[in-house]
């Protein structure tokens, strides 16, 4: 069996038919009418391919990962086909002083030309030392890059929003992009991984449009993250009429039925996993049958966790930290009202049996 | 004593009095639902879509809790002079007077206390705030329901956050409303048995009994 890297190395090129299957799913996937696909190919096929410098800080590489090893390599083919990636640690050649001398010249000669590809959390405490690379800071290799960059794509939660080492208390002080970089546009591509065709479209959308998409109040483009995940998922119509897996592994979860009761949240985050869904395969985590954890939402880590209930515990103030569920705290809330209504009703009583009747109430 | 009959709710305020709690008490049923459907309808086909029910249902009534806020809000500013907002916000030396003989009442310090025709300055500061997480669950709601609106996202999300925030906020709040309801009932009964000006009936008839002797 060869794998995908393997087929990757051996056969670098896209063929035309997978040039235009990858061309045509980004086109729906921007929702542009099939009139468009033609002008994505031109722009797409154009020999002068746009310069990019893509920087890793805090993350896992899966974002990549997940990009060019796509079970059904042409997206990631087709990237790198579209593109030319002039730096890019994970899969460029060079090393060492070779790869920064390269970042430098690339930088310079094509100054408010190139695009720039971040993939991964900014840590600015103790003047970023937590993520260092040939020496620089993060926030260094940022500040130098980004204003010289035509415009930043932030992929992937990490680079957009913090990411998981962004989550309480967050000990490297780590940020996503757009709070360290103003006046380069910057746009938001989230997910943990983002589906490759989201990444897809943005740069196609570039290339063909000369900018980049419209985005929602985040930075996230409309096209992949305008409505929520809850309004598109195959398993909606069982949430409408009250079919629930009530835990894994039970009747209503080998049936298929809606995972909201296991703490989907579906309803709360914005993402076309249903509609592009991931590898090619047709899969996404609820058809899978698991919910949806909202990694395309800032804070997912904090906000969105316990993932397997439906909303977050409340932190009791003081209490070492005790989280409980936000409904027992509720519910223990309102019985000390109640016993507080108690007590007062029986002062008053006590009172009246003691002092007798007030003037008012004769 | 004698007593004598003063006219102090108008009409609309009682109807957005009535609008607005008979509106949380279905918010609360249908919003309880939601967070927790207590039903699992195993039956297939059975076309009866419980949780699309409720949630229609909390969608309508959602609407006509921000019509009787709405109401409200009018009635702040142009109702009679015991709807105003400035009759019972702890604001004025009077009202600020009253906060504190009204609260030594409340707790049996002393049986003495002014006689109001609308609202104390304890139930005024009280209701203030529950507007507030009125407005709150509001705004939330608009937010959850509009989820596409490039209005509410601009509204809600520097307000609350990730829709998930939101949501949370709007459940936090649904327990807020029981406590309220819980103290508001009591503090009517009690003020009922203790004072026999009508408390409770005056939002049916928008009359109260006062004294004779004092004015307010
Ligand atoms: C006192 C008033 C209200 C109460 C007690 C209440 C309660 C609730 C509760 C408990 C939930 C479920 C939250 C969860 O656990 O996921 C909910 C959801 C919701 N509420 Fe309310 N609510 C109130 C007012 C409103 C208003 C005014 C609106 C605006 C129209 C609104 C719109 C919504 C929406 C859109 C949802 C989400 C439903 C879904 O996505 O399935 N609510 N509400
Ligand atoms: S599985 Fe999740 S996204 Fe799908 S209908 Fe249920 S709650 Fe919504």
């Amino acid at each position: 069996m060869t794998s995908n890297s393997d087929e990757l190395v051996m056969n670098p090129e896209v063929s035309r038919r997978g040039f235009l299957k990858g061309c045509t799913m980004a086109a729906a996937a921007l929702g542009l009418s099939d009139a468009m696909i033609p002008k994505l190919v031109e722009a797409a096929a154009n020999p002068q391919k746009p310069p990019v410098v893509w920087l890793h800080f805090q993350e896992c590489t899966g974002c990549t990962e997940s990009l060019l090893r796509a079970s059904h390599p042409d997206i990631g083919r087709l990237i790198l086909d579209i593109i030319s990636l002039d730096y890019h640690e994970t899969v460029m050649a060079a090393a060492g002083h070779q790869a920064e001398e390269q970042l430098q010249k690339t930088i310079k000669e094509y100054e408010g030309k190139f695009i720039c590809v971040v993939e991964g959390g900014i840590p600015t405490k103790d003047g970023g030392v937590y993520c260092k690379i040939s020496g620089r800071t993060a926030m260094d290799i940022l500040a130098d890059v980004a204003p010289k960059a035509a415009a930043v794509i932030a992929i992937g939660s990490c680079a957009a929003f913090g990411g998981i080492q962004a989550a309480e208390p967050n000990p490297t002080g780590a940020v996503g992009v757009r709070d360290l970089v103003s006046g380069t546009p910057v746009i938001n591509v989230p997910g943990c991984p983002p589906n490759p065709v989201a990444f897809l479209g943005t740069v196609l959308h570039y290339l063909t449009f000369k900018r980049l998409p419209e985005t929602d109040y985040l930075g996230r483009p409309l096209f992949a993250y305008g409505r929520k995940i809850h309004d598109h998922c195959e398993r909606r119509a069982h949430f409408d009429e009250g079919r629930f897996a009530e835990e894994f592994g039970d009747t209503g979860h080998k049936a298929g039925y809606c995972l909201y009761k296991v703490g989907c949240k579906g309803p709360e985050t914005y993402n076309n996993c249903p509609t592009a869904r991931f590898n090619d395969a047709g899969v996404w985590p609820v058809s899978v049958g698991h919910g949806c954890i909202g990694c395309s939402e800032p804070a997912f880590w904090d906000m969105m966790s316990p993932f397997y209930e439906r909303l977050p515990g409340v932190p009791i103030p003081g209490g070492d930290g005790i989280v409980a569920s936000a409904e027992s705290t509720g519910k223990k809330i309102l019985g000390v009202a109640g016993a507080a209504i108690g007590i007062h009703a029986a002062v008053g009583i006590g009172k009246r049996l003691v002092k007798g009747k007030s003037d008012d109430e004769k | 004593m004698n007593y004598e009959r003063q006219y102090v709710w108008s009409i609309l305020f009682r109807l957005f009095h009535w609008a607005l709690a008979l509106s949380i008490v279905v918010l609360a049923i249908t919003g309880f639902y939601i967070h927790d459907p207590w039903t699992n309808s195993v039956l297939e086909g059975g076309g009866r879509f419980p949780m699309a029910t409720m949630r229609y249902i909390h969608f309508v009534a959602g609407f006509v809790f921000t019509a009787a806020l709405i109401v409200r809000l009018y009635l702040f500013l142009f109702g009679n002079r015991h709807e105003r907002i400035l009759s019972a916000a702890p604001v004025t030396g009077r009202n600020i007077k009253n906060l504190f003989t009204t609260l030594a009442y409340y707790s049996y310090a002393t049986d003495r206390h002014e006689h109001r025709l609308g609202h104390n300055a304890v139930a005024g500061t009280v209701y203030l705030i529950t507007y507030f997480f009125v407005i709150g669950q509001m705004l939330t709601g608009f937010y959850m329901l509009y989820p596409e609106s490039a209005t509410w996202q601009s509204i809600g999300g520097p307000l609350f956050g990730i829709q998930q925030q939101a949501r949370f906020i709007h459940y936090l709040i649904m327990w807020y409303m029981f406590i309220f309801v819980a103290i508001h009932l009591y503090l009517l009964i009690w003020n009922d048995i203790k004072s026999p000006e009508g408390m409770i009936s005056s939002i049916f008839t928008g009359n109260k009994f006062k004294p004779k002797h004092d004015r307010a």
